[in-house]
């Protein structure tokens, strides 16, 4: 079992909060309104508390899954319950509170969001990594890849197993970064997680200072 | 280990194992991993691993994770509810989704059928007959079973319960 220690996390935690404050403001001006996306906790949970990360296990949510490839390889997944999903459709699409259902617009809406924070994120990531490293993780390759992303409406414990698959056939807790959002200082269950491979764990716990 | 023995129900997770005795259902939710319930129908004892790799390779630990270690650990379990009485034991299968097909990369493209493979295997090695298979596609599943009757139901979203 891989294990990073406390001063790794706080690394880790450093690189993605920079990720973070990224993420903020290409939403902001993605939505023109006043979003936070902060960095919750870089944790590593044992598989059972993993599959709760996007809410209780048999509850319906969303989630726009990106996969990552470069500096580090994994899933960057932005999740939501129904509400705070179609909510975002609302804002994005300056609608009152009219979308209750995910229809086609809906979901084109839900995945560009995601690929805007998604590239927000990486691309902070990706600037910082080296900085704070001192391995050949990232040394000659600053371009961390994301796929497009893909929708899924499911299950959430389902959903999750997808996610922490890469990690769960080495090991037995999974290294999960997890963010908080705010729509002009009030809460929205949104969570962005970043959920590295089990090589790229190794990896980080070789090269984190 | 979860062990029921009245009208309860047990949520087994991730890499978990439950059994229960004549009143119980078990439940759990499956991506890419195999719910694997086993039943006795002469006790009414059900078992139900939750499988998330096809081999342990050697590793011991969690035993409820892979399909080699799994199930000989649910049978152990459910010998154990039946006192030391005969079980004859028959399988049903599901799970092994690939949910976001076009984004895995090829080792996870192939895991949830790696786990269908293992589990088939390792149940014709000891005998044990699949009666029904809910296996594949790219959408999750809620698996309940019911101690009381074996009988196995499957929920996905937006589908009407499969009953196995």
């Amino acid at each position: 079992m891989t294990t990073l220690n406390h001063k790794q996390l706080e690394t880790l935690s450093l690189i993605c909060r920079s990720g973070a404050s990224d993420a903020s403001r290409a939403l902001s001006k993605w939505l023109d309104r006043d979003i936070q996306v902060s960095l919750d906790q870089i944790e590593q949970v044992s598989l059972d508390a993993a599959t709760e990360l996007l809410g209780p296990v048999d509850a319906t949510v969303c989630a726009c899954c990106m996969r990552i490839s470069g500096g580090v390889n994994g899933q960057l997944l932005l999740g939501f319950d129904e509400e705070s999903g179609l909510m975002l459709c609302d804002a994005l699409l300056s609608r009152e509170a009219t979308s209750n259902e995910w229809g086609e617009l809906e979901i084109s809406a839900a995945m560009e969001t995601t690929n805007i924070v998604g590239c927000a994120f990486l691309n902070a990531l990706a600037m910082t990594f080296p900085k704070a490293t001192h391995s050949p993780v990232n040394s000659g390759d600053a371009t961390w890849i994301p796929t497009p992303p893909v929708f899924v409406r499911d299950f959430a414990a389902s959903i999750m197993q997808f996610a922490l698959v890469d990690q769960a056939c080495e090991f037995d807790r999974v290294l999960v970064a997890r963010t908080l959002f705010t729509i002009d200082g009030m809460p929205v269950s949104w969570r962005l997680l970043l959920i590295p491979d089990a090589a790229s764990l190794e990896q980080l716990a070789r090269s984190l200072r | 280990m979860n062990k029921l023995t009245e009208s309860e129900e047990t949520l087994v997770a991730m890499a978990g194992i439950g059994v229960a005795h004549r009143k119980g259902t078990l439940r759990t939710l499956l991506g890419s991993c195999i719910g694997v319930a086993l039943y006795d129908r002469k006790f009414k004892i059900a078992g139900l691993a939750h499988v998330v790799m096809p081999d342990s390779m050697g590793r011991n630990q969690p035993v409820g994770k892979y399909a080699d270690t799994a199930i000989p650990e649910t049978i152990r379990q459910i010998n154990s509810l039946a006192g030391g009485g005969r079980i004859t034991l028959s399988a049903k299968i599901a799970g092994g989704a690939n949910m976001f097909s076009h984004v895995s990369p090829n080792n996870t493209n192939t895991i949830g059928e790696q786990n269908i493979v293992a589990v088939e295997k390792i149940l014709a090695a000891m005998d044990i007959p699949i009666l029904a298979r809910h296996l594949g596609g790219n959408a999750g599943r809620r698996m309940v079973v019911e101690a009381e009757t074996g009988i196995v139901q499957i929920h996905i979203i937006g589908q009407p319960i499969a009953q196995l």
